[in-house]
């Protein structure tokens, strides 16, 4: 490394005070540097410092200065030039030569009002430790009672999963020492757990990896119920506060067999239990606010040999969001290959994912792992479940979200993607909204028309789109959200209104862009405040489409193309006009005359009409 | 039929004495207690007679209890007959419930137990304090305390007093208490019993709630009664027949409450005509003090007397139970008491600063705060529930706690209520098993079986055993509480020992199994078998009759 002259070094530390006989003559010359504190006590620590300090900013290149926006810009075109960009996760789900597997095992709040052994009431962020029975402290000579209406969303959760019920299930104590378990025991299903044997399909439409073609079906080893634990609140100096609200709320554990080989289908799998759970009423809370939680176990093997047993797993804790889910999966996978193709061994361990980061953390090995000693809770009867209780809540499920989709694809003519949007959104409130919106819809216009179905279509796009927009634009008052409600109502924007405006724009008695605006006037509440009706609003207002003639049409025609004719020379001998040009011509009209009249398909074909006679015109002239 | 072997009766010798001898008192049978008695046998942690155990209270609670005592005292007359002595891991609002473990100094539970409230309101009982006892319950001297040990009751000072609930037996035998309660979990109520010449009775499991008795073996442990007179036991428990507790998930409901009151023919005119007693021929063992047979002996006899039929029979599963119940008991012990941490129970061992990162933060707090007994069992119970020994030992243990429980469905006319009616074929029968005739063995009311082995060790005796010899001395009485039947001990007269002097009081324990829930039958029998099977008792009551017929 070069060697910097002091001269060059005394510029810049102890702000030039550093005289420029080097380090050593220190010693002398203290007086002299007074104004620094460090070298003004002669004491052998702070010499030493002081020379560790000088020998290590000497084999440091002098810094210069880049600001930090020139820096970054530099480092992405570094990082581009090199080809290093990071591999989207839709190219990364194969890693030749290797075959993935995952397992993932789905800790879900139940939706319940009670605890699962006390009769405490369950609460989300509600004052610490205000919903805390004698048993959730483990209050030394309590006991346990099962409170038998938490059975009812597992058993959703459990059917929607596809599970054989289980007769018999009974509980069983896991033992290990934390703050956040006050009985040094959780109470869980380990040895005869209330479901077995579920599955689930996943399709392309839910998001699984391409590798994986028209679908996967993931077997579901077992689904059991446990207690929660105690929420800690981090607190500055070290300081742990323990919530006890969360202490017995009931959880389902979702395990899967190692039926998953690519990334994203996990990440699809766990969404899909999301949904599932959530439209089953079992769960209403999703990751994004810590009601589903994922552990995911992950082993490479070499793919050349089918017959090899699995890699060494690892499990990674904690996983609480959908990408997180994917991108460790990909980080472990990458690390683990990484490790056997260098020659080394996996140790099976558990590991931790922090959101962002590129490589999974290890938390703890083998050595460290904790033998639960389950034993069965001896206060515990064992909970013995009845086929009409089973065949009760089958039949009162419902539609399961899948099926509403094929609906929706199938007899409405959705699309894929808008299908599985209106299904998801608000916790399956929009879907209902959009029934509700389908049943006002036929009322009107009867069954079966195929008009009626063109409104359904509209009436859809609607819902999914334009109310989107309300609260995503950038208006001060869209700040309110819209509220479906579980029955699907939205007292912002009720479903009559909407009704009408989807009516009078399928019918063409309003334009679309009158349409969007009586859209806002409701969701602003002006109808009814002034209005008693979209049909009184259209009607005050005078906003009933009143198209041109014919006639208007072609004078509006002429006027667009005139000065026009180096566009319209590109017309001249053509089989199929230029879209581009078309529209160009198009707009001008619109642009010209009043544009609450025009109807834009029928200015389209009255330009094209007239554009034939217009080119055959141009043709005939002397240029 | 070819597995059966026909083996011989081997019934304890019988000794033969002439009928309807009389029983004439050799010895005085009580004294007056006073405080001095109560502070010598050391039978409270709390409460009792004087404040000066009350240094575990905060001040405000000290003055509280002092004025309650106070109180108490004024209406002595009136209470004197129903202060109930509660056993320290049974909690009382306003009294410490510490279990006599170091860990849980000072611990209040802000609730009262079930049973506490019961006697409360069907006893008009008082509570006189918390009572000593083994840590946990673990233990079969009251030695193992935290609180210094129990003393039996003058003139047996010096002899173990039995456990774990030897506090409450002895606040009972030197008349501090009317009754008391204990918990049950091998014997910790009999065997105190047995060693003052008091009645203890273990119920069938689910009949008293365990809402507020801080667990030692969930599945084993049973609320008890320790009391002079065994009316006053049976009194209670016809009370409590049919109060099913709904804080407790393991109290009988009452629809199973009422399947259990099946046959109930009770004795008659101070007969035992009609009921058959068996004496099962695999608890004549080795170890039995000669004395102690010889008492049984006497009081088969006294069955016999009073036309009770008397057969062998045969229990094969017992040898193998004593080794079930030191699984399973520490096991759930280890279970149970994981939750004292020091973060919310236990007092938190602040000497040592260091919490170290790899997961012994509680270990400092643990290893001071248990005794070396409870800490034994915890190894144990951890060691049996770790992945590698759960097959070999705690699953087994559970197989063989069926085995025991067979065994008594098996010998008892009746038939359990808790389990479809079972048929025995002969073929799968041990070969050990008495047959009666070619229908099989005979089938009996109610088992006899000496309550200990030995009459009250010596606590320097006690102090020399092994731990594994300590457990020996439960083995009659935990095959009732594997099983979760009805379990009494009685006092019954043993030969003296000239040679022991005033400490020998010539007495021991009688054990009477019933099948489950047959707890009244078992209690009525037990009454007509009482005076003619003790002398004390037969002298008690005859003082009784005396007061009553106004001499």
């Amino acid at each position: 490394m070069a060697r910097i002259s002091t001269k060059t070094l005394s510029r810049y530390l102890f702000q030039g005070q550093l005289p420029r006989r080097g380090c050593l003559s220190l010693w002398q010359a203290h007086s002299s540097i007074r104004p620094c504190p460090v070298a003004s006590i002669p004491s052998a620590r702070s010499l030493r410092q002081l020379r560790t300090d000088a020998s290590l900013t000497q084999r440091d290149p002098a810094p210069v200065h880049v600001p930090l926006r020139k820096q970054l810009k530099d480092e992405a075109k570094k990082a581009k030039a090199s080809g290093k960009k990071k591999t989207k996760n839709v190219d990364n789900q194969v890693v030749d030569g290797w075959e993935l597997t995952v397992g993932i095992e789905i800790h879900a709040q139940l939706n319940t009002a009670r605890k699962l052994f006390s009769a405490a009431t369950t609460s989300f962020n509600d004052q610490p430790n205000s919903h805390v029975a004698y048993f959730d402290l483990a209050t030394p000579g309590s006991q346990p009672i099962f409170q038998k209406e938490t059975l009812i969303p597992a058993l959703r959760a459990a059917l929607a999963l596809n599970c054989d019920i289980q007769p018999v299930s009974r509980f069983d104590r896991k033992h290990y020492f934390h703050w956040d378990q006050p009985s040094g025991y959780q109470i869980t299903q380990f040895y005869e757990p209330f479901a077995r044997n579920g599955r689930i399909m996943l399709q392309p439409r839910d998001g699984i990896a391409a590798e994986d073609g028209d679908g996967i079906s993931i077997g579901i080893k077992q689904v059991q119920m446990e207690q929660d634990t105690a929420k800690t609140m981090a607190q500055p100096g070290d300081v742990q506060w323990v919530d006890f609200n969360r202490t017995g709320v009931p959880l389902i554990e979702i395990i899967t067999l190692p039926d998953i080989h690519h990334p994203a289908t996990a990440a699809a799998f766990v969404r899909k239990v999301q949904i599932l759970l959530n439209a089953v009423d079992s769960c209403v809370s999703g990751m994004e606010a810590g009601g589903l939680r994922a552990d995911v176990n992950v082993s490479v093997r070499r793919s050349d040999d089918p017959s090899a047993p699995l890699g060494t797993r690892t499990e990674i804790k904690n996983l609480s969001s959908f990408k997180a889910v994917e991108d460790a999966i990909i980080a472990e996978r990458d690390r683990q290959i990484s490790i056997l193709e260098a020659g080394g061994i996996i140790a099976g361990e558990t590991r931790g994912w922090s959101i962002g980061s590129t490589e999974t953390r290890r938390l703890r090995g083998k050595e460290g792992e904790v033998d639960y000693r389950y034993m069965p809770d001896p206060d515990l009867s064992p909970v013995i479940i009845g086929d009409d209780l089973v065949s009760h809540l089958r039949t009162a499920m419902g539609q399961l979200p899948d099926a509403e989709v094929d609906e929706l694809i199938q007899e409405f003519g959705i699309t894929s993607k808008d299908a599985l949007s209106l299904v998801a959104l608000d916790g399956g409130n929009r879907i209902e909204y959009f029934w509700n919106v389908v049943d006002a819809l036929s009322a009107r216009l009867g069954f079966d028309s195929p008009e009626t179905l063109a409104c359904y279509q509209l009436a859809a796009n609607w819902i999914l789109h334009e109310l989107g927009r309300l609260t995503a634009s950038h208006q001060t008052d869209s700040a309110q959200p819209l509220e479906f409600t579980p029955e699907g109502q939205c007292e912002r924007v009720p479903v009559k209104h909407l009704v009408d405006i989807v009516i009078s724009l399928h019918q063409r008695k309003i334009t679309a862009k009158v349409a969007k605006e009586l859209l806002w006037v409701v969701y602003r509440g002006t109808i009814p405040r002034e209005y008693a009706s979209v049909r009184e609003a259209i009607e005050k207002e005078n906003m009933w489409f009143q198209e041109l003639s014919e006639a208007e049409y072609e004078v509006l025609a002429r006027s667009a193309v005139e000065g026009q004719d180096d566009v319209v020379a590109q017309f001249v001998d053509c089989k199929q006009y230029p879209t581009g040009k078309l529209m160009f011509l198009v707009g001008r009209m619109m642009r010209l005359g009043p544009e609450e009249k025009i109807d834009p398909k029928n200015a389209e074909s009255v330009m094209r009409r007239f554009l034939k006679t217009y080119v055959v015109e141009l043709k005939s002239k002397p240029s | 039929m070819s597995g059966i072997r026909h083996c011989r009766v081997k019934l304890p010798p019988v000794a033969l004495t002439t009928p309807g001898r009389r029983l004439v008192s050799k010895y005085p049978v009580s004294f007056e207690p006073n405080a001095q008695h109560v502070h010598e046998v050391n039978c409270y942690i709390s409460g009792g007679p004087s404040a000066e155990n009350f240094s575990d209270l905060s001040r405000e609670k000290r003055e509280q209890a002092k004025s309650a005592i106070k109180s108490a005292v004024r209406e002595e007359k009136e209470l004197k007959f129903n202060r109930l002595a509660v056993k320290d891991n049974i909690a009382v609002q306003g009294l410490p419930t510490t279990c006599a473990s170091r860990i849980l100094r000072g611990h209040e539970i802000p609730f009262t137990a079930t049973v506490v409230k019961q006697w409360e309101t069907y006893n008009a009982a008082i509570v006189r304090g918390k009572t000593n006892m083994d840590e946990f319950g673990m233990g079969s001297h009251s030695t193992a305390s935290a609180y210094g040990p129990v003393s039996n009751v003058h003139p047996l000072e010096g002899r173990s007093p039995g456990g774990s609930s030897g506090g409450s037996a002895a606040a009972v035998r030197i008349r501090d208490s009317k009754d008391a309660l204990g918990t049950d979990t091998g014997g910790s109520i009999r065997i105190p019993a047995a060693y003052t010449c008091t009645y203890g009775f273990k119920p069938s499991y689910g009949m008293l709630s365990r809402w507020g008795v801080v667990p030692y073996a969930n599945s084993l442990d049973t609320v008890g009664i320790i009391a002079r007179q065994l009316e006053r036991i049976t009194k209670m428990i016809q009370n409590l027949y049919h109060k099913h507790d709904p804080n407790d998930p393991t109290s009988l409901p009452n629809s199973v409450r009422e399947r259990g009151i099946g046959l109930q023919s009770h004795p008659k005119n101070g007969r035992l005509d009609g009921f058959t007693f068996g004496v099962p021929i695999e608890y004549n063992i080795e170890e039995l003090d000669s004395r102690i047979r010889t008492g049984w002996t006497q009081a088969l006899e006294k069955i016999q007397e009073l036309g009770g039929r008397v057969v062998p029979i045969s229990l094969p599963s017992t040898k193998h139970a004593l080794s079930a119940y030191y699984i399973i008991a520490p096991a759930e012990a280890a279970s149970n008491l994981s939750k004292y941490d020091g973060i919310r129970y236990g007092k938190r061992d602040d000497g040592t600063a260091s919490d170290a990162v790899d997961g012994v933060l509680y270990a400092n707090t643990r290893g001071a705060g248990f005794g070396a007994e409870v800490k034994r069992r915890i190894l144990l119970g951890s060691y049996t529930l770790s992945s590698e020994a759960m097959n070999n030992h705690f699953i087994q243990a559970q197989k063989v706690r069926q085995l025991v429980r067979r065994d008594f469905d098996r010998v008892f006319v009746l038939s359990n209520p808790l389990k479809d009616e079972e048929v025995f074929d002969l073929s799968d029968m041990d070969g050990s098993v008495v047959l009666e005739n070619k229908l099989g063995p005979s089938q009996v009311d109610f088992v006899v079986c000496p309550t200990a082995p030995t009459p009250p060790p010596s606590l320097e005796d006690v102090a020399k055993q092994t731990p594994l010899d300590a457990y020996m001395n439960d083995v009659f009485t935990v095959p009732a509480s594997l099983a979760g039947l009805p379990a009494l001990s009685m006092p019954m007269d043993i030969p003296r020992v000239p040679a022991l002097g005033t400490a020998d009081m010539g007495f021991g324990g009688l054990q009477l199994i019933g099948q489950f829930w047959d707890d009244a039958r078992l209690l009525a029998v037990a009454g007509h078998l009482a005076p003619v099977i003790s002398t004390e008792t037969f002298m008690a009551q005859s003082r009784f009759h005396k007061h009553l017929a106004g001499e």
